[in-house]
C-alpha cells in the first residue's frame, strides 16, 4: 500500500499548482481537501464507467453521466466561503435496461440532503428519505455520502502524522450512532490536497473499508481524481470508477436540477 | 492340514504363553502409541496422522459426488452458508420479546455475535467464526418503508435498542411487512426473533453456540429464552458428544458384561480375559484407523461398539466350554486342547461369515460405511487371532490349583443349574414339537416380510438426539414460531443454449431492422447508413464467429470504434446501435423476465400447500416488496412489474440500501441463475423428499419458461441422496454378503442342505429385527442400516456353533432323538450364555442421549438374544424334521 501511495504522491507533484510553505493547521487540510475533492470550479460534468468487482471476481458495468454545478459563487478558501448548497444530476445510460434513469441531489448543510429517483420504465419519479446517507450508491462499494461528499462539520479532525508526502489525518465523529465506521484516517497528498487514500475502520479498531485515487489529472487547472476505487475488505468487493470527459465551468443553469428535468433529460449536458 | 495349522498354532501358544501375552500387550502398545503421540504433540510427529474427527454427514457421500459437487458449487455462488439459528423467546411479557428491555438484550447479544471470528488456526491470513456482513438480525438488515410523502426510505431495522413500549413493537411491525423478514427474523405470531448467524465454517458451530451461552448466561429471570440450533450445530454438538458417548457407555457395557461373566465362571483371573482381549481389539482398530488417516466419523465411532461383542463372542465360547470340561479333565492343557479341536473349526467360520457380512460394506458407494466396514473385519480378524492364541496363553498362566473350583464341581454336569434344566427340558421339547416351532416360525416371517413392507426409510440428524435435549428442545420451540429452520435450496437456471449462432443472427437481423425504423422515428440522422453497416458486418463476419455472446461483442465494439471516430451528427444513431446491442445482451438475463419471476412466485406459492415449507424467499420477493414502497406501499402494488426494464429498476433502487449483496443470495449478477430459499419445519428426509417430488410434479405440470431447468442443493437435500444411496447400497452389500456366507456354509458343511440350514436362524433374525421395526414405525435410519450387517455377522455364529456340533455328536449316536441331550449340554450352553452377556451387555447403551446409540444398543440385544433363541429352537426342530436327509 505504502508503495502505491509514493507512487501517487510522485505522480501528484507534477500534477498540483503551488505547495505551501509552512505546515498549515489540520483546519486549513481539512478544508482544503474537501474543496479539492467537491468544489472544484463552479460546476462540471463527467462521463463516469462504474466497475463493480465482487469477491468471486464478478463484474457488473454501470456508466452514467454526472453533472454537479455549486449554489455559492465564490471558490475561496477564507471562512469556508466555498462551502454550500450543491447539486447533483446523475443520469445513467447502461446497462441498457436501466437508460435514462435519472438521480438528482440537493445537497444541503443545515439540513438533510433531498434525493430524488427517476425509474423510466416505471414512469416514477420517487423522493428517496436521505436519513441516511451511507447506503450503497446504485449497488457499488461507494456510498452517497463518497460520491457526494461528507460535511467536515460531522467529524472532528486529528493530524496524527506527517510524512514525506502525506499529511495524515484521524476523523471521529461526532455522531457515533448516526455511521457505520468509529473513525477513519485520510492520507492527504501535501500539495494537491487530494485524499489519495481513505480508511476506514470498525470499533473493533480493524480496517475494513479502503478508497483509494488511482489516477489524477490536471484539468482546466483543476487536479481531478479520474480514476477512483473503493474496497470493502469485509464483503471482498471492490467498485472502481473511471471519469473521462471530465470538463468544468460549462456554465450549467440551474433549473436543469430540477424533477421535471428528470423526466426530460438535458441531453445537450449529458453527451 | 488344517487341523495341523491349528494345532500347531495352539500348541505355540501353550508352549510359550509369555511370549504370546507379551507379544499381544507390545503390538497393542505400539499401536496405540503410534495413533496416540501425533494426536497430542502434532507438531513433534508430523509424519505420522492424527486423530481426526468428522461429524459432517455431508461427508457420507464421496467429495466427487455430483450431488455434493454441486450443493459445494452452488453455495460458493450464492454465498450461502451454513447458519446457527438462535430463536429468543419470551412467554412472559404480552408482546413476546417486542418490549425495550428484551430488544435491548438482543441488541446487545448482535453485538456480541458479530465479533464471534478470530484469526484462522490454520491460516493466520484468514478469518473464521461468525459472517458479519451476512448476519440477520434487527440491527443489521435493511427496512424498506415509505419516508414521508411520496418517499421511499432504507434505515436499519432497528439501529438502537427502542426507547419506548411503541418504538418496540414499531420493530415488530416493520418487518412484518417485509417478506424476507417476516416469519424468518420475527416469528409469525409476532413474539419472537431469530437471529441468524452464517458460519465461514460449520465445523466451529459447537463453539459459537458455546460462546453465545456462555453470553446469555445472566438472562435468567429475565423472561428471555434462548434457543440454538440448525443442522451444523447439531452436527458439531453430536461430534463432541460422541466421545462424551464413547467414554461412558462403552466402559459401562464392558462392566455388565463382565458382571455377567463372573456371575457364570466365578472365576476373576479367568474372566478378565476376554474384558482384556475386547479392550485390546477395539484400542488396536481404532489406532490402526487413526494411523491411516481416516477419520473419526459418525459411522467410524461405533467401530468399537461392534468390535466388543464378537471379540467377547469367541471367548466366551471357549470359556464356556472349558468350563464345562474342566471339572471332569482336570488338567488346563489338556482341556485346552479338547476345547480348540471343537472350537477351532466353527471359530474360523464365525469369524470368516462376519468378515465377509462386514468387508461387504466396502461395496456400498458411502466412504464411510466402507471405512468401518473394512475396519470392523480387521478388527474381527484381529479378535479372532488373538482370542486363539491370547485365551490358551492366559490359561496356561494361571496356576492349575487357582482353578481348582473351576467349572461344575459335580460329575453331575447335566442337571446342576437351573439353565442346564432348562435347556434340557427345551431340547426335548423342539424334538415332541417340531411341527409347532417350524410353523410358528413360518408365522413369524410372515409377520415380519408385513413389517418390512411397512418400513420408513427416514432420517434426521436433529433426531439422533434425544428428544429432551436442548438441541431437539430449541428445533422444537423454533419451529413451532418461524417458518423453518431446516434450509433447502432450489436454483433454476436455463438449459445450455440450443440456439445456433446462425440462427441468432437471423433474429438479430430482424431486430435491427424494426430498431432502425424505430432510431428513424426518433429523429436519429443518418440512421440508415450506421445500421445498414453493421448489418453487413454480421454477414461478413459470421462465418469466423463460434458464438453469440462472442457475435455481440465484436459488434458492440466496432459500434463503439465506429462511434468514438464518427461525425458529431452521426452520434446520435450509433448511440441507439450500442444501446440496442446491450439490450441484446440483457436477453439472457433471464431473472429479470417477468414472466420467469411470475413462474417462481407461483412455485412458492405452490410449495407452502406442502405443509412441510413453512416459508420461501427469492428475488422475487424483494422485487414485489421494492415495487410496493416505489408505488405508495400500496398492497395492490405487491407484484411483479410488467416489464424487464422495471424489474431492473426496482432493483436497482433495492441496491441503494445498506446490504445491496444480500440480492446475489438469490440471484447470480448476471441474472442467469436464482435459487429459491425454502425453509422447512422438519429436516425429516422423508418431508424433504415429498417436497421435491411436489416440484416434479409442479414443473411437469407447468413447464418453466426459457427451458429453466430446477437443481436441488442444501443440508437437508444433500441428506436425502447420502440417504438414497445408503438404503440402496446396504440393500446390495447384504444380498451380496448373504449370498457369500451361504457359499461358506455349504463349503463348511460340504453340503448344499446343511448350508441353507445354517443360513435359517440368520434369515428369521433379520426378518424379525426388520420386521419389528417396520411394525413399530421406527425409521429405518443410518443406524439401523448398518444393523443389517451386524446381524448377519452374528446370527449365522451360533448356527454355525451348534450345527457342527450337532453333526460332530450325532455320530456317536443311532439317532437326533438320543443326539439332543448332549447338544443341549455343553454347546446350548455356550450359546445361551452367550446370548445373555451380550444381551445384556450391550443395554446399557439405553442410557445414552445419542439416539443412534441407543439403536445400536437394543438392536445388538435384540439380533443376538433372537438368534440365539432362532439357532436353539428351529434348528433342532428343523433337523428333527430333515433327519434322514441330513444324515445319511
Amino acid at each position: 500500500m505504502n508503495k502505491l501511495l509514493s507512487l501517487i504522491a510522485a505522480c501528484l507533484v507534477f500534477a498540483s499548482g503551488q505547495a505551501i510553505a509552512q505546515s498549515p493547521s489540520v483546519d486549513d487540510i481539512v478544508h482544503r481537501a474537501n474543496k479539492v475533492s467537491y468544489y472544484a470550479g463552479q460546476d462540471g460534468r463527467a462521463q463516469v464507467e462504474m466497475t463493480i468487482t465482487d469477491n468471486q471476481e464478478r463484474v457488473r458495468n454501470r456508466r452514467m453521466t454526472i453533472l454537479r454545478k455549486d449554489v455559492p459563487e465564490t471558490d475561496m478558501l477564507e471562512d469556508g466561503a466555498y462551502r454550500g448548497e450543491q447539486k447533483f444530476y446523475v443520469y445513467f445510460t447502461r446497462p441498457a435496461d436501466v437508460n435514462k434513469m435519472g438521480f438528482l441531489v440537493w445537497k444541503k448543510l443545515d439540513s438533510d440532503d433531498e434525493r430524488w429517483l427517476y425509474l423510466p420504465a416505471l414512469d416514477l419519479v420517487k423522493r428517496i428519505a436521505a436519513s441516511d446517507k451511507r447506503t450503497s450508491f446504485v449497488g457499488s462499494d461507494f456510498y452517497y455520502e463518497d460520491v457526494s461528499g461528507r460535511d467536515i462539520d460531522e467529524d472532528s479532525h486529528e493530524l496524527i502524522e506527517t510524512t514525506d508526502n502525506y499529511y495524515v489525518l484521524k476523523n471521529t465523529p461526532n455522531d457515533p450512532s448516526s455511521v457505520e465506521f468509529d473513525h477513519y484516517k485520510m492520507y492527504i497528498h501535501k500539495d494537491s490536497f487530494i485524499p489519495v487514500q481513505v480508511e476506514y475502520y470498525d470499533a473493533q479498531g480493524s480496517k475494513y473499508r479502503v478508497a483509494t485515487a488511482l489516477k489524477v489529472d490536471t484539468i482546466q487547472g483543476y487536479a481531478t481524481v479520474t480514476k477512483a476505487s473503493m474496497e470493502n475488505l469485509k464483503t471482498g468487493s471492490k467498485t472502481v470508477m473511471e471519469y473521462s470527459d471530465v470538463e468544468y465551468d460549462i456554465g450549467l443553469p440551474d433549473d436543469i436540477f430540477s424533477e421535471r428535468y428528470l423526466r426530460k433529460p438535458p441531453r445537450k449536458f449529458l453527451r | 492340514m488344517q487341523k495341523t495349522f491349528a494345532e500347531s498354532v495352539i500348541r505355540f501358544s501353550l508352549d510359550r504363553p509369555r511370549t504370546i501375552i507379551w507379544s499381544v500387550v507390545m503390538v497393542t502398545l505400539l499401536l496405540t502409541t503410534l495413533a496416540t503421540l501425533p494426536s497430542l504433540w502434532p507438531q513433534q510427529f508430523p509424519a505420522l496422522q492424527s486423530l481426526k474427527i468428522d461429524t459432517d454427514p455431508e461427508n457420507m457421500l464421496s467429495e466427487s459426488e455430483p450431488a455434493r459437487i454441486f450443493h459445494n458449487h452452488a453455495k460458493k455462488e450464492f454465498s450461502l452458508y451454513d447458519m446457527v439459528v438462535v430463536g429468543i423467546v419470551n412467554e412472559e411479557h404480552a408482546n413476546g420479546v417486542f418490549n425495550t428491555a428484551s430488544l435491548t438484550r438482543i441488541f446487545k447479544l448482535t453485538e456480541f455475535a458479530r465479533q464471534l471470528n478470530w484469526p484462522d488456526s490454520q491460516d493466520p491470513n484468514q478469518w473464521e467464526g461468525v459472517i458479519e456482513v451476512d448476519m440477520i438480525a434487527p440491527s443489521m438488515v435493511d427496512n424498506i418503508e415509505q419516508g414521508g410523502l411520496g418517499a421511499v426510505n432504507f434505515s436499519w431495522l432497528m439501529p438502537q435498542p427502542p426507547t419506548s413500549e411503541e418504538e418496540a413493537i414499531a420493530v415488530r411491525d416493520r418487518a412484518a411487512r417485509i417478506p424476507f423478514l417476516h416469519d424468518t427474523l420475527v416469528s409469525g405470531d409476532g413474539k419472537a426473533i431469530a437471529l441468524y448467524l452464517p458460519l465461514t465454517s460449520k465445523h466451529i458451530s459447537y463453539e459459537v453456540r458455546k460462546a453465545l451461552l456462555a453470553y446469555v448466561e445472566d438472562w435468567k429471570g429475565t423472561g428471555d429464552q434462548i434457543f440454538i440450533t440448525g443442522l451444523p450445530v447439531a452436527e458439531d454438538t453430536f461430534g463432541v458428544e460422541m466421545f462424551v458417548q464413547m467414554a461412558v457407555s462403552a466402559p459401562l457395557a464392558m462392566l455388565v458384561i463382565f458382571c455377567l461373566l463372573w456371575w457364570f465362571f466365578r472365576n476373576f483371573v479367568l474372566i478378565i480375559s476376554p474384558m482384556i482381549l475386547a479392550v485390546v481389539c477395539s484400542l488396536s482398530t481404532m489406532a490402526l484407523l487413526v494411523i491411516s488417516g481416516n477419520t473419526v466419523h459418525i459411522m467410524s465411532s461405533m467401530i468399537p461398539i461392534f468390535i466388543m461383542p464378537i471379540a467377547v463372542l469367541d471367548s466366551v465360547h471357549i470359556l464356556s466350554e472349558f468350563f464345562d470340561r474342566y471339572p471332569q479333565i482336570k488338567d488346563r492343557r489338556r482341556t485346552i486342547e479338547q476345547v480348540m479341536r471343537h472350537l477351532f473349526k466353527p471359530m474360523l467360520f464365525t469369524t470368516l461369515t462376519t468378515i465377509a457380512g462386514f468387508a461387504s460394506l466396502a461395496l456400498t458407494p458411502i466412504p464411510p460405511v466402507q471405512v468401518f466396514g473394512i475396519f470392523i473385519a480387521i478388527g474381527v480378524f484381529l479378535a479372532w487371532l488373538w482370542t486363539i492364541i491370547f485365551i490358551p496363553a492366559f490359561i496356561m498362566l494361571i496356576p492349575e490349583h487357582k482353578l481348582a473350583d473351576f467349572g461344575h464341581a459335580s460329575g453331575d454336569v447335566e442337571d446342576s443349574t437351573p439353565m442346564s434344566r432348562m435347556l434340557h427340558q427345551v431340547g426335548v421339547w423342539t424334538y415332541d414339537h417340531s411341527r409347532k416351532i417350524i410353523s410358528g416360525t413360518f408365522a413369524l416371517v410372515l409377520i415380519a416380510a408385513w413389517g418390512i413392507s411397512l418400513i420408513q426409510i427416514n432420517d434426521n440428524p436433529i433426531k439422533w438426539f434425544t428428544a429432551s435435549h436442548p438441541i431437539r428442545v430449541a428445533d422444537k420451540v423454533l419451529n413451532e414460531h418461524f417458518g423453518g429452520t431446516y434450509m433447502a435450496y432450489l436454483q433454476f437456471e436455463q438449459a445450455p443454449n440450443s440456439v445456433s449462432v446462425e440462427t441468432y443472427a437471423q433474429l438479430l437481423k430482424l431486430r435491427l431492422k424494426v430498431r432502425k425504423t424505430q432510431s428513424v422515428d426518433n429523429g436519429f440522422l443518418f440512421t440508415d447508413k450506421v445500421f445498414d453497416q453493421i448489418t453487413d458486418k454480421i454477414d461478413s463476419g459470421l462465418p469466423t464467429i463460434e458464438s453469440k455472446k462472442r457475435l455481440l461483442f465484436a459488434l458492440t465494439s466496432m459500434a463503439q470504434v465506429a462511434l468514438d471516430n464518427a461525425p458529431d451528427d452521426e452520434y446520435d444513431a450509433w448511440d441507439d446501435l450500442l444501446l440496442f446491442f446491450d439490450e441484446e445482451r440483457q436477453r439472457d438475463e433471464v431473472f429479470k423476465q417477468p414472466e420467469v419471476l411470475n413462474y417462481l412466485d407461483k412455485l412458492q406459492q405452490h410449495l407452502l400447500e406442502t405443509g412441510i415449507v413453512g416459508k420461501s424467499n427469492s428475488v422475487v420477493d424483494v422485487v414485489k416488496t421494492v415495487h410496493r414502497e416505489l408505488l405508495l406501499g400500496e398492497d395492490a402494488a405487491f407484484r411483479i412489474p410488467d416489464t424487464a426494464s422495471a424489474v431492473a429498476q426496482t432493483l436497482i433502487t433495492y441496491q441503494n440500501s445498506h446490504r445491496p449483496q444480500d440480492l446475489w443470495h438469490f440471484v447470480t449478477p448476471d441474472y442467469r441463475k436464482a435459487v429459491l430459499w425454502l425453509q422447512l419445519t422438519s429436516g425429516d428426509n422423508q418431508d424433504m423428499e415429498t417436497v421435491i417430488k411436489s416440484v416434479e410434479t409442479f414443473v411437469a405440470d407447468n413447464p418453466p419458461p426459457y427451458a429453466l431447468e430446477p437443481h436441488w442443493f442444501g443440508l437437508t437435500y444433500i441428506n436425502t441422496v447420502w440417504q438414497d444411496k445408503m438404503v440402496s447400497g446396504m440393500l446390495e452389500a447384504f444380498a451380496g454378503s448373504f449370498l457369500i456366507v451361504l457359499l461358506m456354509m455349504v463349503f463348511l458343511f460340504r453340503s448344499l442342505l446343511w448350508g441353507i440350514l445354517a443360513m435359517i436362524p440368520l434369515t428369521v433374525t433379520v426378518g424379525l429385527i426388520y420386521g419389528i421395526i417396520g411394525l413399530t414405525g421406527k425409521n429405518y435410519d443410518m443406524p439401523v442400516a448398518v444393523l443389517s450387517s451386524l446381524s448377519l455377522g452374528l446370527a449365522v455364529d451360533y448356527a454355525i456353533h451348534f450345527l457342527a456340533r450337532a453333526r460332530e455328536a450325532r455320530k456317536n449316536y443311532a439317532s437326533w432323538r438320543e443326539t439332543i441331550p448332549e447338544m443341549f449340554g455343553e454347546p446350548a450352553r455356550a450359546i445361551t450364555r452367550n446370548a445373555i452377556i451380550l444381551g445384556a451387555g450391550f443395554l446399557p447403551l439405553l442410557a445414552a442421549p445419542l439416539i443412534p446409540y441407543k439403536t445400536v444398543g437394543v438392536f445388538i440385544a435384540a439380533i443376538i438374544v433372537c438368534a440365539g433363541i432362532a439357532s436353539l429352537l428351529i434348528l433342532p426342530a428343523t433337523i428333527r424334521m430333515l433327519e434322514t436327509k441330513l444324515f445319511r
